[in-house]
């Protein structure tokens, strides 16, 4: 079955969503479609005792369909239970009952950081974005950050950010741990390929690449140097025939997902 | 012998609304798509208040309306969207033309704002924002802080206190004592707690006895509560949990219209700011059969 046809939209989903394990306890922000997909997925094959809380505050719902909005009620459906956000959920956060969190930016740097605030200058705007809304927050308190991105080109893979609205690895090496903060970004998936971070540096790193793609096809829809290990980079697993099955007819049978892939 | 007189503290929309003046800070309650209240917001825009500065934690919509009308000088916000619609395209815009300021927040070092104000303390603290560029935009009231004792680094937020807090529930009795069913979830408790004056508009008036009956499930009880205005469908066209959900045919047709500067200003106009009532704008946008197609269960 792993030869199943798919799109691209599945492989990432699928990618993420076996990094989830039952010990994951997640959440979800806004516009967030890839990430609440791949919870999905990932409670329904192999991680059925993970949290995932809908739009922060509906723990183990399970919605019919995605909405426009995944921060919306909308997505509360047959949850076991419903926080408070200022003191429920800020609490579980800052406090770590939560572990897992993902965020995607209009920008994002080689050191996992992302902008989701202005292009150009803060004070006169080329773009102004929506806001980093719990970036800074959700970026500094849950050690396990994924990151993802539907746009791999120079445009979003930037040299350096036109702001910081989420915190990654920061400056690189330590700079996390000098501040107090747990972990941080664990992995990157894009629509070309799947990013780790260095170990040490906290650079991002090629860690496998979508089928039909090219480690120099990364390094040029990238605006800063990728770290590329010696020898052969081995390709991003497939989605099974399964994993589309659910995802198409169970997750999200409406297709919201592909919001994020205009 | 008579009880003396107790004070209702009912008001209409419009008497409600008339309370805001020029200038002032106003708390909006509600997440993104749910829970504002968008009949008081459009009831404000309609006045033309100028000058306002808005702190809403997470929003779009009630944003749009207040920036279409001219009424806000800054807002105060972690994210002004709406959400898989589309961004915002009139406080977008007017941001980009430097008519409207925008200091960004991040949602939890507003929340903490809002918290040291309420608990009239002289900042709160929290991990958010470290490392991020979002602590240099606010060098006075987002202040990096390396403990004494422990050496732990956390950001010091001083008070947010608000003029006042305007806020979506679900029954309040004349007065004041309100409740949001089945309980309150967004951040709408901090924006009251921070805030000099509460104005709150409900989906339905209720005797107190149905507070004195079950006064475990207040949200707010009166001395938090200046005002109350009845509006039913109040958060329309957001949500109002469990009752309504969004009325996405809105949120397409608004991002849609505004596309182009004239579509977008004739939905403005007819749509939004030109029906005098409350039941005038639920009729200007489908009226029973629009409601009917976001009701979720019985009211």
């Amino acid at each position: 079955m792993s030869d199943a046809p798919y799109t691209i939209d599945e492989l990432m989903i699928a990618t993420l969503a076996r990094e989830y394990t039952n010990d994951t306890r997640a959440f979800n922000g806004a516009v967030s479609f890839v990430p609440v997909c791949a919870y999905l997925l990932a409670r329904k094959t192999h991680a059925p005792d993970l949290v995932w809380a809908a739009g922060s505050l509906a723990v183990d719902a399970q919605p019919k369909a995605i909405a426009e909005s995944t921060l919306s009620d909308a997505l509360w459906d047959g949850a076991t239970s419903l926080s408070n956000s200022a003191y429920d959920f800020w609490s579980y956060a800052q406090g770590r009952r939560y572990n897992t969190f993902a965020f995607r930016g209009a920008q994002m740097d080689t050191f996992g950081n992302v902008n989701n605030t202005v292009i150009g200058s803060y004070d006169a705007p080329k773009v102004r974005l929506p806001g980093g809304g719990g970036m800074a927050d959700l970026g500094c308190m849950l050690p396990l950050v994924y990151l993802w991105s539907t746009t791999h080109d120079p445009r979003t893979f930037v040299e350096k950010l036109d702001f910081r609205s989420g915190m990654g690895w920061g400056d690189g090496g330590d700079h996390r741990a000098r501040l107090g903060l747990a972990g941080g970004p664990q992995l990157c998936v894009t629509n070309l390929c799947v990013f780790d971070f260095e170990p040490e540096s906290k650079h991002m790193r090629l860690k496998s690449l979508h089928p039909g793609v090219t480690a120099g096809q990364v390094q040029e829809a990238t605006g800063f140097d990728v770290v590329i290990p010696s020898g052969e980079i081995p390709e991003t697993p497939a989605p099974t025939g399964e994993e589309v099955r659910i995802l198409r007819t169970e997750v999200d049978p409406t297709s919201a997902r592909l919001r994020e892939f205009r | 012998m008579t009880e003396p007189a107790r004070e209702s503290k009912l008001r209409t929309l419009e008497e409600a609304a008339e309370l805001i003046p020029d200038g002032a800070t106003v708390g909006i309650g509600g997440l993104s798509m749910n829970y504002a209240p968008m009949a008081f917001v459009r009831t404000l825009a309609r006045r033309r208040v100028k000058d306002l500065t808005v702190v809403a934690v997470v929003a779009g919509m009630p944003i749009e309306w207040l920036v279409a009308a001219g009424c806000v000088r800054r807002v105060l916000s972690g994210l002004v969207s709406l959400e898989g619609f589309g961004l915002a395209p009139r406080f977008r815009q007017a941001v980009q033309a430097g008519t409207v300021e925008f200091e960004e927040y991040s949602e939890h070092s507003l929340i903490a704002r809002l918290q040291a104000a309420a608990y009239r303390l002289p900042m709160m603290p929290t991990r958010a924002g470290l490392g991020t560029d979002v602590l240099g935009l606010h060098p006075d009231t987002m202040r990096p802080v390396t403990d004494e004792v422990t050496g732990e680094a956390y950001v010091a937020c001083t008070p947010l206190p608000l003029d006042f807090a305007v806020v979506h529930a679900t029954a309040a009795d004349t007065r004041g004592n309100v409740r949001v069913e089945p309980k309150l979830m967004w951040m709408d408790a901090e924006v009251v707690r921070a805030a000099a004056n509460t104005i709150v508009t409900v989906e339905k008036i209720v005797p107190e006895s149905s507070f004195r009956d079950n006064p475990a499930a207040t949200s707010y009880p009166r001395f938090l509560v200046d005002t109350v205005a009845e509006a039913r469908w109040g958060a329309y066209p957001l949500s109002c949990f469990p009752r309504y959900g969004y009325d996405g045919d809105f949120f397409r047709a608004y991002v849609k219209a505004h596309g182009d500067p004239a579509a977008g200003q004739a939905f403005w106009s007819e749509r939004i700011d030109t029906p005098e009532s409350h039941g005038d704008f639920l009729a200007a946008n489908g009226g029973a059969h629009a409601l009917l197609a976001i009701s979720r269960r019985t009211v």
